[in-house]
């Protein structure tokens, strides 16, 4: 076709052609003006809130706001304090959620349509909403002590929620789904013709998943890593919930800013935009390095 | 087409609810926790009397404040309810118009502000209420430094007074009740000793964990606590620390720009006639007008001579250090440093 | 032998990650009905006075006072689907058959809100749009989230090789732009705009951190009546407006899952 084009090159086809390169532009447009409103243009303004001082924005812009950040104790702590946590939570659920992405692409049995879609339920689950479950089941009168106490007489586990563990699993509880999901759809296109091959030459299952598989799916652990880190890095209603002693994040940080007066402006924008950056830093640089891999083993 | 379809029905829920929206004449309290002072019982009340629904609303004093200030020229909300000092802080911002309901007069002087841009509705006091069944065996505390006893460690709960204004009080006046200085010092080093046997802080208004026994020990006001054990019958147990306590008086404003002003003139008027007064006696808050009560319900309130020593701290001032209470306590206590 | 064993152990794990994923929501459900006093566990005001083991008050007192915010938000997820439909599926098309220079870009763009916190993105919408603080603001925050959903699904299956196929046999035909959309395109999307609607209703449903910030007064979304009967009703009602809430959930999940099929995680994922 495109050489028939060339041949008749003649100003109607001149004008077919641009009207073919402005019927895309014009279809994409709406979602382009909706990128634009909101989330170029607001982040753009996010921006300047946080180079701007709260109490003086006449003194134009600056990076006290980041500064503070940096050098406050509870706010260093509170940008630590949600890295550390979302990196476990982002290793402890991808390699946890092989098992399950492993059970439903290379096993059928009855019943995997049922367990996949419980597994994926919590995906619609806000931060806060799982909190409030985690108290339910493990906080001071929650349901596990109370049924321990009943069969032994002890209240084991009792308030276990307000601590770490709970807010560790809390934070598994929403990650579960799309850990599971991005993990299934990148075994999936993994060739099964690997794996039988490497048992044809004699190796056994383990050595099969060690030397031929997780090389090649390493690059889905890799972005499965950056998609539940990302989340865990921006959600406060688990902590905001559980308020666990002596313990802060980052979001939180931001939220009670928001929510509690006096409120600094500024402050609360750099320290979103802290938060953006390092998400967004984090999953792209991931991303990069698991497409290079994919690259070199294609 | 499948997108016509979509497009037609959600046009019509928007079209159905915007009727319904139009349907129930409301009006929007900040600060209207149903287990808070009974607001549930009082706006129900006034619900059934008049037609109006004044809906649930669970911010605490400070986040009504914060919102009323967010939300600048065009406020949500058309009447607020807080604790003093913060009602005190968001009057002197500008938050609110000044308006005097019916019965204006008979409200004491010192709890209101001449102008009207702020008065008491009812008062309480700040007490430690106990879920005597959850302390399972363990004496119940009787003054404030029996609460510092490691055996009431991961047991006590007070509300983050960033948020919550009865936890404002709680943290600003217990000072003043350790017969403390200018300083804060003795306030804040009880507060920190405190800080070994503290559940939570909580950000939520903690009612129903009292109730369940989720939360064995609660500073909170006293009203609340009476509520719980002679209306919702449950096992607590309402104690007037021995060192004495804090007169809170809990205010409210009207709007600066209120949505529905005239509907929130008639609500404030009716929260201060006999029947609401009366109700909120019932609901073991001291009412601001003077209103009579039978004995037995006299009776259920604590004894006067509990409230010997309850101090009466200055508003103004109080409102005035409250940011700087705050975030004192947000460094201190919260942050422990 | 060996494959039993693997089999067995990824079974294990996975049967064990359900039971701690259905455990609380199943306290939750049973708690919204059952009287929890008469099992002797303990309670708080609401179930501790009623003297049927079976006991749905709850849910009247939930439709009484928040039925219309479980509108609103119905409302918004519609909205968002419909909006999502008219803006994502003509771009899902001019992106994937008709990339433009900085078409890449505009797909990362789209796709940035799902790793970006919540927080800073509502952060925001209010400081560029603070004073429109209310139920359109929050329809903002929403399509932040759900049109990412329906685009990579429109241009997942627009980039799969059939679909490619039967497009460059009609435009061979003669067919222009307008025929080859509504002739051939959109009947062989009509799989994919179903499952994307239905991901970007179960979405905008669940959606509570974006909207819990941008919206002022009442009504909220439905995730917030759960958020304020958790703090402040007896577990009763809490559970019962969580039991609510897993209603509409439940059956979209269920729906994508049945229309999913093979495409289904490929469409799911990042969320």
């Amino acid at each position: 076709m495109r050489t028939l084009d060339a041949t008749i090159a003649t100003p109607p086809i001149a004008q077919a052609d641009r009207r073919r390169q402005l019927a895309p532009l014009l279809l994409s447009a709406p979602l382009l003006v909706l990128l634009l409103a909101l989330l170029v243009w607001p982040l753009a303004h996010l921006l300047r809130q946080s180079l701007l001082l709260t109490g003086a924005p006449a003194a134009g812009l600056t990076l006290h706001n980041y500064f503070e950040i940096a050098t406050v104790p509870r706010y260093r702590h509170a940008l630590t304090w949600s890295l550390e946590l979302s990196l476990a939570v982002a290793a402890g659920s991808t390699l946890i959620c092989l098992a399950p992405a492993w059970l439903f692409t290379r096993y059928q049995f009855p019943g995997k349509r049922l367990m996949r879609g419980i597994l994926i339920l919590p995906m619609t689950f806000a931060g806060m909403i799982v909190g409030f479950l985690m108290i339910i089941l493990l906080g001071r009168t929650g349901f596990i002590p109370q049924l321990l106490e009943r069969l032994t007489g002890k209240p084991f586990l009792s308030g276990v929620g307000y601590q770490f563990p709970g807010l560790i699993l809390a934070y598994l509880y929403f990650e579960i789904p799309r850990a599971t999901l991005t993990l299934e759809s990148a075994l999936r296109k993994l060739d099964s013709r690997l794996e039988q091959a490497g048992r044809s030459l004699g190796a056994n299952r383990w050595q099969v998943f060690y030397l031929v598989v997780l090389p090649v799916i390493r690059p889905a652990l890799i972005s499965t890593f950056a998609v539940t880190f990302s989340v865990s890095l921006g959600s406060f209603g688990v902590l905001l919930v559980l308020s666990i002693r002596r313990f802060t994040l980052l979001p939180l940080e931001i939220f009670t800013q928001y929510i509690a007066p006096p409120t600094d402006q500024g402050l609360a924008a750099a320290m979103s935009f802290t938060l953006l950056a390092v998400a967004f830093a984090t999953g792209y640089g991931l991303r990069q390095v698991a497409r290079r891999m994919e690259g070199g083993n294609a | 087409m499948k997108q016509c379809r979509i497009i037609v029905l959600a046009t019509a829920f928007l079209a159905l609810t915007t009727c319904l929206a139009f349907a129930e004449p409301t009006v929007i309290q900040y600060d209207c926790i149903p287990n808070y002072a009974n607001w549930g019982a009082v706006t129900k009340a006034y619900q059934k009397k008049t037609g109006v629904m004044v809906p649930p609303d669970m911010k605490g004093s400070s986040a009504s404040m914060a919102a009323l200030e967010a939300e600048g020229k065009s406020p949500k909300a058309d009447c607020a309810y807080y604790s003093g000092a913060i009602g005190f802080q968001a009057a002197s911002k500008g938050l609110h118009e000044p308006y005097k309901p019916k019965g204006w007069e008979k409200i004491p002087a010192g709890l209101k502000d001449p102008n009207g841009t702020w008065w008491t509705v009812h008062t309480g006091h700040v007490a430690i209420l106990v879920n005597t069944s959850a302390l399972k065996g363990k004496p119940v505390p009787r003054s404030f430094n029996d609460l510092l006893k490691p055996i009431y460690k991961g047991m006590i709960v007070y509300d983050d007074p960033r948020i919550h204004g009865t936890g404002f009080t709680f943290v600003s006046g217990i000072n003043a009740v350790l017969g403390g200085g200018q300083d804060l010092k003795a306030g804040f080093d009880y507060l920190k000793k405190l800080d070994n046997n503290i559940l939570k802080y909580a950000k939520e208004n903690s009612y129903n964990e009292l109730l369940r026994g989720e939360v064995p020990i609660w500073i909170n006001a006293d009203g609340n606590g009476l509520k719980a054990k002679y209306v919702d019958k449950a096992p607590i147990e309402i104690v007037i620390p021995a060192e004495g306590t804090v007169t809170m008086p809990l205010v409210m404003g009207l709007v600066k720009g209120a949505p529905h002003k005239e509907a929130a003139k008639r609500y404030l008027d009716w929260l201060l006639s006999n029947e609401a007064q009366h109700l909120m006696a019932e609901s073991f808050f001291q009412p601001v007008m003077p209103v009579k009560l039978d004995s037995s319900l006299q009776a259920k309130f604590p004894p006067k001579s509990a409230y010997a020593k309850a101090k009466v701290l200055p508003l103004d001032k109080l409102a005035a250090q409250a940011d700087g209470i705050k975030k004192r306590w947000e460094k201190e206590i919260e942050g422990g440093q | 032998m060996l494959r039993r064993s693997g089999f067995i152990f990824c079974l294990a794990v996975t049967v064990a990650l359900m039971a701690v994923i259905l455990l609380p929501l199943l306290v939750v459900v049973l708690g919204s009905c059952v009287n929890a006093s008469l099992l002797g566990l303990s309670t708080d005001l609401w179930s501790g006075s009623r003297n049927d083991i079976f006991d749905f008050s709850a849910f009247a007192y939930i439709f009484q006072n928040y039925g219309d915010w479980a509108l609103f938000s119905l409302e918004l997820a519609l909205g968002c689907v419909a909006i999502c439909l008219l803006v994502a599926v003509p771009a899902g098309y001019a992106l994937a058959r008709h990339p433009f220079p900085g078409s890449l870009l505009v797909e990362e763009l789209v796709l940035l809100p799902l790793s970006l916190p919540g927080i800073t993105l509502s952060m925001g919408l209010l400081a560029a749009y603070g004073e429109l603080r209310g139920p359109y603001l929050v329809l903002a925050g929403h399509l932040l989230y759900t049109i990412p959903f329906m685009l990579r699904v429109v241009t997942a299956t627009l980039r799969s090789f059939d679909v490619g196929r039967l497009e460059a046999a009609a435009r061979s035909l003669g067919a222009t732009l307008p025929q080859r959309l509504f002739l051939v395109i959109l009947p062989n999307l009509r799989h994919a705009m179903m499952v994307g609607s239905l991901l970007v209703f179960a979405v905008s449903w669940g959606e509570f951190n974006v909207s819990f910030l941008l919206n002022r007064g009442r009504p909220q979304t439905f995730p917030a009546v759960l958020y304020d009967t958790y703090t402040n009703q007896s577990i009763q009602i809490s559970s019962a407006a969580t039991t609510i809430f897993l209603a509409i959930v439940i059956p979209a999940v269920i729906a994508i899952q049945w229309l999913g099929g093979r495409e289904s995680s490929d469409l799911e994922q990042g969320a």
